[in-house]
């Protein structure tokens, strides 16, 4: 068995992020109290990792060990169960995730997470003050949108850029031209085919007249 | 003329009445900046130890829990917030200055309501059978006297069903890591007591006690012997650091 100090050096890192994070977003604090009480137990498939999820006034609190009541139970791989958190349309069955118990918690934190709005502002001007932490958080924005708006581009001119300018693919609209004249020629072989075996019986029955 | 039963206090051999003196003296001393050297001592990892400590505690909302030898009150803090104002919390330690530290301690963190803080022998605990839920020991157990007679009082005072945790230093598994921990315990530690306590004997004692200290397997014996069931125990940090837990039946 490992050291459980590691496990509890997890746990309690993990912890401080939530609850450090939840300290700039009043709304969602404010939220997560309705929900004091509840727990959801998380059984991460890659990586392997079990733990449960305590809610406990505006706070969240993560354990490793939970003897009490379980709301929630969620099985499924790390991936998708951020895909899950992060989108409030996704269900859990295309997503490869297991859910058992209440899955109102589970809508609930799903709203809460499209809705969660941190305001990174708020600690950095603790430290230097609003001004300064005001120009930093328009130029982090400005970043942010714009890698964004890259990340989403990227895949397009990925593609344009391996077949226009390197000519290692065709173009897609020449690859779908192929691929229609293939399936025309299929269907063209399939009907030859047809034919044939028609006329085979055809000759068949003559010859046993 | 019989001789005078003996104990030892560290390395030193003393009266079995002298040594609660001896220990009193030593957290005495300590008491004001017990917090800062175990942050210092440790790396900050004590609080993992406590971690894992509660939550294999299994508290509830509601239950009775006793935090023995509970000093400036760690355990109890976050105990109180998890029994809630339907349950309760005893802070006991046998040291005055101790527990006065943690007594105002928790109430500069507003904790209050559901904590009791008792002056009290773990050997002879004041309080009736089954009453508590749950009984943590953190780093007292090696102080008592006679470990034998506290294991047992705690029994008594445990309810049917109850978990006793005793986080205790311990013997670590590898040999290596005994001997770079037996470097840091009797030539670093006692110059960080001197440094930041101005108290180099006492934090000398603090590495001599946990030597003296039974190891895991004889600790899981001893509390076999005084009547829990279920006995095991949870190596932390290479074996420095081990965390019994007993039933009662």
């Amino acid at each position: 068995m490992s050291d459980p100090t590691y496990r509890a050096g997890f746990d309690a890192a993990l912890e401080t992020a939530i609850n450090t994070a939840l300290q700039y977003d009043p709304a969602t604090r404010a939220r997560l109290q309705e929900l004091d009480g509840k727990v959801m137990a998380l059984d991460l498939t890659a990586p392997k990792l079990q733990c449960c999820l305590c809610i406990e006034g505006d706070q969240v609190f993560v354990r490793q060990h939970w003897e009490g009541d379980v709301t929630t139970s969620i099985s499924g791989s790390a991936i998708s169960l951020v895909r899950l958190l992060k989108d409030p349309d996704a269900t859990p069955a295309a997503l490869g995730v297991s859910i058992s118990g209440s899955s109102a918690l589970l809508a609930e934190l799903q709203w809460m997470m499209s809705d969660l709005d941190i305001d990174w502002e708020a600690p950095l001007a603790q430290l230097i003050g609003d001004i300064p932490a005001h120009s930093i958080g328009n130029v982090l924005r400005s970043a942010g949108s714009w890698l964004s708006a890259s990340l989403s581009r990227a895949p397009v001119a990925a593609a344009e850029t391996i077949s226009e300018e390197w000519q290692l693919t065709p173009p897609q609209a020449q690859f779908e031209a192929f691929a229609d004249d293939l399936a025309e020629l299929s269907l063209a072989t399939e009907r030859l085919e047809a034919r044939v075996r028609l006329l085979q019986e055809q000759f068949s029955r003559r010859e046993a007249e | 003329m019989k001789d005078r039963k003996t104990t030892h206090f560290g390395y030193q051999e003393v009266p079995v009445e002298e040594k609660a003196g001896r220990v009193a003296e030593v957290f005495h001393s300590v008491a004001a900046r017990y917090d800062v050297m175990n942050d210092l001592m440790s790396g900050g990892i004590h609080r993992l130890w406590k971690r894992f400590t509660i939550e294999l505690s299994g508290a509830r909302p509601g239950q009775k829990i006793l935090d023995i030898a509970g000093g400036t009150g760690d355990l109890t803090a976050r105990f109180s917030r998890i029994v809630g104002d339907s349950g309760q919390v005893v802070l006991a330690d046998i040291n005055e200055s101790m527990l006065r530290v943690g007594r105002d301690r928790l109430l500069d963190r507003g904790i209050a309501g559901n904590v009791v803080p008792v002056q009290a022998d773990a050997q002879y605990l004041p309080f009736p059978d089954n009453t508590f839920d749950c009984i943590t020991i953190a780093f007292g157990l090696r102080n008592v006297t006679d470990k034998d007679l506290a294991l047992r009082s705690m029994l008594r005072v445990l309810k049917p069903g109850g978990r006793l945790l005793v986080l205790e230093f311990s013997k670590p598994e590898s040999k290596l890591l005994g001997k770079v921990y037996d470097q840091y315990s009797f030539r670093l530690l006692p110059f960080m007591g001197k440094l930041v306590a101005n108290d180099a004997e006492s934090y000398r004692y603090l590495a001599e006690s946990i030597r003296m200290h039974p190891d895991q397997e004889t600790l899981k014996q001893m509390m076999e012997d005084a009547g829990f069931v279920d006995c095991e125990y949870h190596n932390m940090t290479g074996g420095i650091v081990a965390l019994h837990r007993g039933i009662k039946p």
